[in-house]
């Protein structure tokens, strides 16, 4: 019986670290070195508008930049128009 | 004798215990195969706009309120429909004074302030102050720390279309997850309740729970009920049973999300879990009678409604059985004992609780199309233990309380940082 008792706590002396680092090696790793670390993404949050404003943002200064240069267009056309003819 | 009834105690906890691992398989496997119930479709394509207020209990809240009032800004739900109340509760930072300037530059935006004298007696104090001041037909309630969607509104909102519906609770979605060990262990936490336990809920037709926060309630309702119970720690758990118990339902929008800022210490945790666990016995305690006896409620939501309110006895019980299973080996004339081949996995499973709720944790996270977080899930045994400590000092603090007559509702805030900002860019 004190046999098998001592073989019995050996057993366990023996295997409980291995089971503890089997079953907690992935939890260390993961925290060591994380992979996903969060946060989750909910939609209609910010990053989600930011991602959109990055998209709008150019399309905005296209137009604006269109509106130059058919305002300079314009302002050009005028003096132009205002300048006699020099066609002889 | 002893021995007997020892026996009788080890055997009923085991039972008990057993009954909540069949309730989270029970859930998880609802989730996973997407089991819906079939709501009353009432009005579904109708244009449901009602007026609605949204209440902001606050105390010394100065690093996150501006965030909030400023997210209050950019909702998408009619301004002239919407009415924000930030309930400054004492407040000894700038709390108030942010409030008040966005108040003064936004007419929808309001602010109560109550000082000290009136004030400082709790979250549910403050939120009876508010509700008497809102107008809206259906009221909202988001803590200073939470970030929401900006058509959170409209989500919330329409589940009220059906007038069984008497509140609705959303989704938290933690926003400083990365920030340390702790925190991530608490997304785990709310992934498992609130992406399997209360989704499941929900869809079998049972009692999902009103939370507080990211939720709401149709006035008319709380009007009948008499606003929260300022006795009560945990009142949105006490109100999720008040609206059962007067026949109406609670309905979990598991689409409405809001980013919250978790604890972030093991003193923190303790606080708050101390503070969830007492309330949540205080309301057991308040209502166990009442949802037995109720004609309101039908079988499998009494059921349900009494596996809930007992809930956070369970880490008490794990303790209990554990001692009462070592006392049985001892004693060496338990017949229990004999029977090894059942005594030793009982007595194990009775150790750690049970692994449903992580197995629970497991395939919310996978539903979430999150994987690697998955591997934290071992650590939460810490959790657990750590757990039966704080909800067995929770009961003995009732007891002691009953006995030498303690008040038990202090608003016991978690203070908020604002942790997780960058996340969100101004």
């Amino acid at each position: 019986m004190i046999q098998n008792l001592t073989s019995i706590i050996a057993i366990l002396i023996v295997t409980t670290p291995i089971l503890i680092l089997i079953m907690f090696l992935p939890a260390l790793l993961e925290l060591k070195k994380p992979k996903d670390g969060g946060p989750r993404m909910i939609m209609g949050s910010i990053p989600t508008v930011n991602m959109r404003l990055v998209r709008v943002i150019p399309i905005v200064n296209m137009e604006d930049e269109q509106k130059f240069d058919r305002s300079l267009i314009q302002t050009l056309t005028r003096i132009i128009e205002a300048l006699p003819s020099l066609e002889v | 004798m002893i021995i007997e009834a020892l026996e009788v105690v080890f055997l009923f906890s085991t039972a008990l215990m057993m009954a909540y691992l069949i309730r989270h398989y029970v859930f998880t496997l609802t989730v996973l195969r997407r089991t819906k119930k079939a709501r009353a479709n009432v009005a579904a394509d109708a244009k449901y706009e009602p007026t609605v207020s949204i209440l902001i209990p606050a105390r010394d809240e100065e690093q996150v309120i501006g965030r909030l009032l400023q997210r209050m800004t950019e909702l998408t739900y009619p301004r002239n429909k919407l009415q924000v109340i930030t309930i400054d509760d004492a407040s000894s930072d700038s709390t108030r004074q942010i409030a008040e300037e966005f108040s003064k530059r936004y007419s929808f935006i309001e602010v109560l302030h109550r000082d000290k004298k009136n004030g400082g007696k709790g979250k549910a104090s403050a939120m009876n102050s508010g509700l008497e001041r809102s107008t809206g037909e259906i009221v909202l309630c988001f803590d200073a720390d939470y970030y929401p969607q900006t058509d959170i509104v409209e989500k919330l909102v329409k589940e009220f279309v059906d007038p069984a519906v008497g509140a609705v609770q959303g989704r938290p979605v933690v926003l400083n997850e990365a920030q340390n060990v702790v925190t991530r262990l608490v997304t785990l936490e709310r992934i498992g309740g609130y992406r399997v336990d209360q989704e499941a809920r929900d869809n079998l037709g049972l009692i999902p729970q009103f939370g507080g926060t990211v939720g709401g309630f149709r006035r008319s309702v709380m009007e009948k009920l008499g606003g929260f119970d300022v006795s009560m720690l945990t009142e949105d758990t006490d109100l999720t049973f008040q609206v059962y118990l007067a026949g109406f339902k609670v309905r979990y929008v598991g689409d409405a999300e809001c980013y919250e800022e978790a604890v972030d210490n093991l003193k923190a945790y303790w606080r708050q879990r101390h503070r969830w666990a007492r309330g949540h016995m205080q309301v057991c305690f308040k209502h166990t009678s009442r949802v037995l006896r109720s004609k309101k409620l039908n079988t499998k939501e009494k059921i349900d409604g009494l596996l809930l309110l007992h809930i956070y006895f369970v880490p008490v019980l794990t303790l209990i059985s554990f001692f009462v299973g070592l006392s049985l080996i001892l004693s060496e004339s338990s017949q229990l004992v004999n029977a090894l081949w059942l005594f030793v996995p009982v007595s194990f499973y009775s150790l750690v609780g049970n692994f449903a709720p992580f197995f629970e944790i497991g395939i919310g996270a996978y539903l979430d199309g999150r994987t690697r977080i998955q591997w934290l899930i071992p650590l939460l045994l810490f959790a657990y233990w750590y757990n039966i400590l704080i909800c067995t000092k929770a009961l003995l603090d009732i007891f002691a309380a009953k006995m030498f007559g303690k008040s038990q509702s202090d608003w016991a805030k978690t203070r908020h940082l604002g942790n997780g900002n960058h996340y969100i860019v101004n």
